[in-house]
């Protein structure tokens, strides 16, 4: 039989034998693969309620498992196998959590590029379901910090400081956060670019470009990284923001 | 023709005040020529772009839903945004805000407390390509064109999120599964789901040859994963890269900061490691349409490219 998804199983449970018999007969050949049984007790039933009852959640029980989404996907088709939405959604929708976390490292690949959630025939709007899952998992303490979670939370703290972002102080607060040493200005408490530890590919990347590049640019972007555009009339909305995340368990 | 209106609310966005200002300074430049009138959309947040979503919905709901609030303030019951993200971002919480009655009711609830007029009704969001292309059209670049293109061989890069998915951008004529309610309809200015071709039209409209490009103009830079998972925008990038020098395009047009800003930054990275055929300069669609127009390469910042364009440009004798 074949397996189309063969990375749905894992290695230690295929048995293949050079020479099978079973009972006195000799089934060798297209019957030399055996798939090892597994018996399942730890389901946890109240995960996909959980999942369905958030708003962004809720289309999950409309998955026929047509594997639409799993064949949409770049992730899947040119990155990591490993990455199947269809099965993230069949394994959170039984409840089965040990196989979803052995899955952990692999299920925040997503790179939000709803080539799934636009193609699937059952109004399924997967990306959403599946961040849902995550954010179930997280809620839950199944799932650690990831690194695009770390991003994702830095850059909505950076939003719900100044109702605005700025590309350089996100990058260099986001390289800051990964361990390097970046040097800051003394009043402001800004990062000062490349003044410090920076990532080497970071230099490489910006070094060479930046002799061509228009003064004007440069000027401005310097100017927005040392006085963040912000957003007036913040404050009191951004009392309200907090406290829905606050209820959503987003912020601690 | 005339359907979304020659006025509109313009949203910028983030990047488009900083280091995408090229796109903001030709976007303006595009459009007055073109005869439509942009709306600076006054104090403006963050949309939340693809990163708050993941980590509150209810928060991301209400930055948009702020937004939409100012636009309505100003008058306007359509936004246009320039970039992908924020567009997207925009009709996201336009059709969570119309399908679920309980979202409407707690977000008009809490803006309220924010300080923030409550929607009563939702305003509705385009991309600025499908405003162009509808409000002015070919036939109107075509007479504006002063400088054409002429052998400009040009990748249309559209990135992700400006057709996908249908339930949001409303580019598909029906979305199963789902009850007649919550069930989108394609709207009259929808560029093709699958095979948009906006940018192809508008960009030879000025002259320009497009090269065949095919699946890859949707192909997904790895945008927001620029930052924290490298691995996977950099292969994505060198595969749209590839495709488009291989199949001899001179230059990538884009119409998303952040995909402009992923395959600026991955294009340079993957030179440096002597990765084969992936030096295509990228330069935003208004940009090109500016030049046509009898802009200057300087009047169309064309040199805040990471990526340099102006080499090509000036062996075409277009800049």
């Amino acid at each position: 039989m074949a397996i189309h998804e063969r990375s749905l199983v894992e290695p230690e449970r295929i048995l293949r034998k050079e020479r099978l018999v079973v009972d006195g007969v000799d089934v060798s050949g297209d019957w030399n693969l055996i798939i090892l049984p597994r018996v399942i007790n730890d389901y946890d039933l109240d995960f996909a309620k959980e999942v369905i009852n958030s708003p962004d959640g809720k289309t999950i029980n409309q998955c026929y498992q047509c594997s639409y989404c799993t064949a949409s996907c770049p992730v899947h088709n040119y990155w990591d196998e490993r990455y199947n939405p269809r099965h993230f959604i069949y394994l959170a929708r039984l409840g089965m959590i040990d196989e979803l976390q052995k899955r952990a490292d692999v299920m925040w690949r997503c790179v939000s590029c709803h080539k799934c959630t636009h193609r699937c025939p059952k109004g399924v709007l997967v990306e959403e379901v599946l961040k849902a899952i995550l954010r179930t998992m997280a809620k839950k303490g199944l799932i650690e910090e990831y690194p695009s979670k770390k991003f994702d939370k830095f850059f909505t703290e950076s939003v719900l400081e100044y109702g605005r972002i700025e590309d350089g102080e996100l990058l260099f607060g986001w390289i800051e956060k990964q361990g390097y040493k970046v040097f800051k200005d003394p009043i402001l408490k800004k990062p000062i670019p490349f003044i410090g530890e920076t990532p080497e590919w970071l230099k490489q990347l910006t070094m060479k470009p930046i002799k061509s590049m228009n003064i004007g640019f440069l000027v401005l972007n310097a100017k927005h990284m040392l006085f963040h555009p912000r957003t007036k009339n913040w404050s009191r909305f951004k009392q309200v923001l907090r406290k829905v995340m606050q209820e959503e368990g987003a912020l601690h | 023709m005339g359907v979304i209106g020659k006025r509109v609310a313009y949203y910028p966005g983030c990047s488009l005040e900083g280091a995408a200002r090229s796109y903001d300074v030709s976007t303006r430049i595009v459009a007055k020529e073109l005869g439509l009138e942009l709306d600076y959309l006054e104090d403006y947040n963050c949309c939340g772009a693809m990163e708050s979503k993941n980590v509150t919905f209810m928060g991301t709901m209400l930055l948009n839903a702020r937004n939409m609030s100012l636009a309505k303030k100003q008058g306007h019951n359509v936004i246009v945004a320039p970039c992908n993200g924020c567009s997207f971002s925009l009709q996201r919480a336009e059709y969570f805000l119309e399908t679920d009655k309980a979202v409407y009711d707690k977000v008009n609830a809490l803006l309220r407390e924010g300080g923030v007029d409550p929607l009563d009704q939702i305003p509705q969001t385009y991309h600025i390509l499908e405003w162009f292309y509808h409000e002015a059209g070919p036939q109107k670049v075509k007479e504006k064109t002063r400088k054409p293109l002429r052998g400009l061989k040009v990748a249309n890069y559209y990135g992700c999120l400006y057709t996908r998915p249908h339930f949001y951008a409303r580019t598909y004529a029906h979305a199963g599964g789902q009850d007649e309610d919550a069930r989108p309809r394609r709207r009259e200015t929808a560029d093709d789901d699958e095979h948009p071709y906006y940018m192809n039209a508008l960009l030879e409209a000025a002259g320009a040859t497009s090269v065949e490009f095919e699946p890859m103009h949707t192909q997904c830079c790895g945008g927001p994963h620029s930052l924290s998972d490298e691995m996977v925008s950099e292969k994505f990038v060198m595969m749209i890269l590839q495709t488009a020098k291989r199949n001899g395009a001179d230059i990538i047009a884009t119409e998303c900061p952040l995909c402009h800003a992923s395959l600026e930054m991955y294009r340079h990275r993957l030179m440096m490691k002597g990765v084969p055929d992936v030096d295509v300069p990228a330069a935003y669609f208004t940009q090109l349409l500016g030049l046509a127009f009898g802009y200057s390469a300087n009047e169309v910042k064309l040199k805040d490219n990471l990526s340099d364009p102006l080499p090509v440009l000036k062996r075409l004798g277009l800049a």
